[in-house]
């Protein structure tokens, strides 16, 4: 698959065996395997760390192939049951939220766009929370978290349309939407404290403990086919970046493409936040990282990206767990803390003095 | 009236009238006659209204002569006068607090989004208090006093350098910064609140009234006058202010003097509020909001107007909390940041371009 990151220079490239090429493409796409590689064993490792260590620690290859259902069963046990879908529900989280999160700051061309920032994951924990609080199904908690994503969406599209979109609106409104939606989840958490006691953390600030197989098993399905989804959605991706006219004369109706791209942005960021709450700033900081590391965006750095999450959470879930001497604390704690001045460095750097708003 | 306008690069419509006219000031005179009526009635309702209802007349015996009579006549009195009394009375003084500490945020920085809220400046406060009650073991807001302040001077101090561009105060950029701290603070504060494990009860982290007595008001009552006098002493200068630096410079005024005075002013009444009540947001922006559609933008109006519609906003939505979800209590910070982010979000609709 040819990344488009330039179709005038990617274009007239042979697709058959192409002899080895030079040149930035090339280089890029090898730093990017490379990275990519790096990050696949990264998470194999996390991966056994994550399932091996807690109360009872097991070694990290057993912890591996007790995965697959060998070895000690007792293990096997410990591992699938408890283990399995924390870890599971972090990496879907992460490359959700990630994935998400690049989407949303391409096609809006605002490197503040985030779900969390704009209120997305506020309205899925909302959504969430009045399901648990309702005491629906467990079953219905992940399309509960769509519908209030969904929301949260058209909400922030509602305020802040002013015959078009401008970056500091959007982001001034979606930090004003967040803000209540949070507000509102607070309201139920209060209003219905037996049901929502014991999760309430998870959905103020995110936390993916505790989860079950058949939260996962939807919510994890659903974040695979919203990232492949998203790769299929690379090309419209790439020719939006040229801007809208060439666009158009590429084939491509910019605003439907754009709405599509969108679309996926908020189902995949709910479908995450169904999984592991309002996770902060996995979201806005994976594709910055990844951008730094790996160079200009194409469908592999995409690929990456969703890797990189899953990783960054998955990581940052073991941290809590094991590392932090406090107990109990929800990883979101931990991405917000670290992830929030890095909105702020962000801020000051992208956002430039409005002309004519300065007093003269 | 267009906020945006009124309050970014044009500050010419939205200048006040500096000297107003005679038929004004008597009209002036009207409307706060009527604002105080309306405070004197939400006042009534908020010590007769609550789980337990209290018939006005017996409000009034429990005031007067502490209620005589049958058991429930007293018992009646009892909570009006040990429960409903001190909450009243917190509620008008953080009510006063925030309404003013708004009117002279938003005044300082020509910035309608601007309040004690939006500015982060509550919750640099509150956590500069949970952070101080963790390490310290404090545990009476008398002491959480040094640490507010010290909480929303920081706070004032980090929002201004944010927002500091070509040494003026851009104002989209004030209020995203404003926003944004916000959101790093409340992170922060949880991430400590789920460390200690204790720290403060969760009533004073959500805001509210309830369970308090009037002494807690002592020790914040010498911020609280001075921060209200600081407040009205510039007021007139912030009519000039309005005008824009340059003007205001040329019209006499020490532009960056008057500044430093109204941030004091803010964060000596903003961090009381914090102490007293714990953070709420609402008052402090929509107060000085309402007060300018009926007395216009003049700072000298504005201030005394915000003195009584603050109260009146955070004690009725202190008893909405009280009456929604009978016979439970919604703290009044819940209430307040349910109003509060509609009412941000239309704003910042307005003002950002």
């Amino acid at each position: 698959m040819t990344p488009a990151t330039d179709p005038a220079t990617t274009a007239p490239a042979p697709r058959t065996r192409p002899a080895p090429r030079t040149g930035a493409i090339a280089r890029q796409r090898r730093r990017t395997a490379l990275l990519a590689t790096a990050t696949v064993a990264l998470l194999v490792v996390l991966t056994a760390i994550g399932l091996g260590t807690g109360e009872v620690d097991v070694p990290p290859p057993d912890a591996l192939r007790a995965l697959v259902g060998l070895g000690d069963a007792g293990n096997v046990m410990l591992i699938q049951e408890l283990r399995a879908p924390r870890v599971l529900a972090a990496l879907a989280a992460g490359a959700g939220l990630a994935v998400a999160g690049a989407l949303l700051q391409r096609v809006a061309r605002n490197p503040l766009a985030s779900p969390d920032v704009v209120g997305v994951t506020g309205g899925a924990s909302l959504g969430a929370t009045a399901v648990i609080a309702s005491g629906a199904p467990a079953a219905l908690t992940s399309p509960a978290a769509l519908g209030g994503g969904l929301l949260a969406a058209l909400l922030l599209g509602l305020l802040a349309w002013r015959g078009g979109f401008t970056v500091n609106r959007i982001v001034l409104v979606g930090l004003a939407v967040q803000s209540g939606l949070a507000a509102a989840v607070n309201l139920l958490i209060v209003r219905f404290p037996a049901e929502l006691a014991s999760s309430a953390l998870q959905w103020t600030t995110g936390s993916v403990y505790g989860r079950t197989w058949a939260e996962v098993g939807t919510g994890g399905t659903a974040v695979l086919v919203g990232l492949a989804l998203a790769l299929a959605g690379h090309r419209s991706l790439a020719v939006l970046d040229l801007g809208d006219d060439p666009a158009g004369a590429l084939g491509l109706a910019p605003r439907a493409a754009r709405l599509r791209l969108l679309l996926l942005a908020v189902v995949l960021a709910s479908v995450a936040a169904a999984l592991s709450g309002p996770v902060g700033f996995v979201a806005l900081a994976v594709p910055h990282i990844v951008r730094r590391l790996a160079g200009p965006p194409t469908a592999g750095t995409l690929a990456l990206t969703a890797l990189t999450g899953a990783a960054l959470l998955l990581g940052a879930d073991l941290l809590v767990l094991h590392v932090l001497p406090v107990r109990g604390l929800p990883v979101g704690v931990l991405t917000a803390t670290l992830g929030a001045p890095w909105l702020l460095v962000l801020m000051l750097r992208q956002i430039k003095p409005t002309p004519g708003s300065a007093p003269r | 009236m267009n906020v945006t306008e009124a309050g970014l690069d044009r500050p010419s419509r939205h200048a006040p009238r500096l000297r107003p006219r005679k038929p004004a000031a008597s009209r002036a005179v009207l409307l706060f006659l009527g604002g105080t009526v309306l405070l004197v009635l939400t006042v009534a309702l908020s010590l007769a209204a609550g789980s337990r209802a209290v018939p006005l007349t017996t409000v009034w015996h429990a005031l007067v002569d502490g209620g005589h009579g049958s058991d429930t006549l007293r018992s009646d009195a009892l909570v009006v006068t040990g429960l409903r009394v001190p909450r009243t009375v917190i509620g008008l003084v953080v009510g006063a607090a925030l309404g003013v500490a708004g009117a002279v945020a938003q005044g300082v920085t020509r910035n309608p989004l601007a309040s004690p809220a939006t500015l982060g400046i509550n919750h640099g406060a509150g956590f500069a208090v949970v952070v101080a009650s963790y390490a310290l073991h404090l545990a009476h807001p008398a002491q959480y006093l040094p640490f507010a302040f010290a909480g929303a001077a920081l706070a004032t101090l980090a929002v201004l350098a944010l927002a500091r561009r070509a040494g003026d105060l851009d104002p989209v950029r004030l209020a995203l910064g404003g926003t944004v701290l916000d959101a790093v603070l409340i992170s922060w504060t949880s991430a400590v609140m789920l460390t200690s494990h204790r720290t403060l009860d969760d009533f004073w982290l959500a805001g509210s009234l309830a369970g308090r007595q009037t002494d807690i008001l002592l020790p914040v009552l010498g911020p609280l006058v001075v921060g209200l006098a600081l407040a009205l002493a510039i007021a007139p200068a912030l009519n000039a202010l309005a005008l824009g630096d340059e003007t205001a410079q040329a019209l006499g005024v020490p532009v960056a003097r008057i500044r430093a005075v109204g941030g004091a002013a803010v964060v000596l009444l903003a961090a009381s509020a914090v102490a007293v009540a714990g953070p709420l947001s609402f008052v402090g922006l929509a107060a000085p909001h309402l007060v300018r559609k009926v007395t216009g933008a003049d700072h000298r109006l504005l201030l005394p107007g915000c003195l009584i519609v603050g109260p009146l906003l955070l004690l009725a939505a202190d008893i909405v909390g009280r009456l929604v979800l009978r016979p439970v209590e919604l703290e009044v910070g819940i209430v307040t940041a349910l109003l509060g982010a509609p009412l941000l979000a239309l704003l910042a609709r307005k003002v950002a371009r």
